[in-house]
């Protein structure tokens, strides 16, 4: 099986619960690829549906969006893995899951009473949120795992994890990270 | 008295004139502005491409009292310029008292709750940069224009124009979420037939 982390950060802040999560990765035996995307050109998505209907499952914008896109699609489990920002994720996060709607349908369906996108791929990912603070943060937290479902949502992916480490507790991040990966594979 | 300013940033990336982001945000704006507001429009997309156009956001943020972001939902959240510059609006650090910020907000699903996670994150940027959270008009696929979308407008123009939260008004729907979904569809499916493309939409380019 094989992982592929987005790393949403701005800088180095989050290498600490990185190699834990590379470790608990490993553990399982995943194959995993770590996508830095600040060291990535990803333009913003333009919203214009050609991903949709002019060139269908693939972005009409050829950068490195493309190759995340393509790397997504071909894995078992993703992981995001961001500051938590307001609540939500990083730009730097947002920036690549703008540009991986080619990876679902543009065909509507009825998905848990709501409208949602159809699958493109038979078996999506299961996703891993993995949202990181300074310092431990309920309400922030409770937003970020909100987030994190509605995402597994709408990427229909068959299994969900998500957690928040807070970096002065570096302490936790193994039993943490252990956790979630057992929680997409068990 | 000083006249109260109001800051649109439309965070389309269909830009202010050709969204409908930008034309719900002037809507509001408009309504604004006959109530003596003095208003100002940024796109918020144009703002972060460069440091002069962030600069410039940046002072617009810094002289307004009512900021109004007017934005499509994109991944259960806000396109990723919109975040790139609440990250630069938190870095400033500049925190003054009794700004205030509201949220128009739509989906391109029927349901209008699939916003929710999404305002909540506007209302959680506002408790970090001090800012006063005055709520948001969330508006599902089916709810961006008609009678019961001006009214809503119009009350929520009333209310931020004397510094009050948005009211709820109840913003009538025009057809069930079954015949969006099926008249979705079919709409995918007879732009791909003019793009030539109607037999490949279920392409799956990155199959092993």
């Amino acid at each position: 099986m094989n992982a592929v982390v987005l790393d949403g950060f701005l800088d180095e802040t989050g290498q600490d619960a990185l190699a834990a999560l590379r470790d608990a990765l490993g553990s399982a035996r995943f194959e995993v690829e770590v996508i830095a995307l600040r060291t990535k050109t990803i333009a913003p998505c333009v919203g214009c549906f050609g991903c949709w209907v002019k060139t269908p499952g693939e972005c009409v914008i050829d950068d490195e969006g493309r190759d995340v896109a393509r790397s997504l699609a071909r894995a078992d489990v993703i992981v995001h893995f961001t500051p938590v920002t307001f609540g939500g994720v990083s730009s730097e996060l947002k920036k690549a899951l703008d540009r991986i709607i080619p990876n679902i349908s543009p065909f509507f369906a009825k998905v848990q009473g709501e409208t949602h996108h159809q699958k493109r791929y038979a078996q999506p990912p299961s996703l891993i949120g993995l949202g990181v603070l300074p310092t431990p943060d309920r309400e922030a937290e409770a937003l970020f795992k909100t987030l994190v479902e509605d995402n597994a949502t709408n990427l229909r992916s068959p299994r969900t994890a998500v957690a928040v480490v807070a970096l002065d507790r570096p302490d936790t991040f193994k039993e943490i990270l252990h956790g979630l990966v057992e929680a997409v594979t068990r | 008295m000083t006249q109260r300013q109001a800051l649109l940033l439309v965070g389309s990336p269909r830009g202010i004139e050709n969204s409908t982001s930008g034309r719900l945000g002037g809507q509001l704006l408009d309504a604004l502005e006959r109530r003596g507001l003095k208003t100002q429009r940024l796109h918020v997309h144009e703002a972060v491409r460069s440091s002069q156009g962030l600069e410039t956001a940046l002072c617009a943020v810094g002289t307004a009292d009512l900021m109004v972001l007017s934005l499509p939902l994109y991944v259960d959240s806000f396109p990723a310029p919109v975040i790139a510059f609440l990250e630069h609006v938190a870095r400033s650090g500049t925190r003054r008292e009794r700004v205030q910020f509201a949220l128009i907000i739509q989906c391109g699903f029927p349901e209008k709750e699939q916003n929710e996670t999404a305002i909540a994150i506007a209302r959680r940027f506002a408790s970090e940069v001090g800012w006063t959270w005055l709520g948001a008009i969330a508006l599902g696929a089916l709810e961006t224009r008609g009678g019961s979308v001006n009214d809503a407008f119009d009350r929520a123009a009333e209310a931020l124009a004397k510094g009050e939260p948005v009211p709820y008004v109840p913003v009538r729907t025009t057809m069930p979420a079954w015949l969006y979904r099926l008249g979705g569809n079919f709409m995918w499916w007879r732009v791909a037939k003019k793009n030539g493309t109607a037999g490949r939409l279920r392409a799956k380019p990155y199959a092993d």
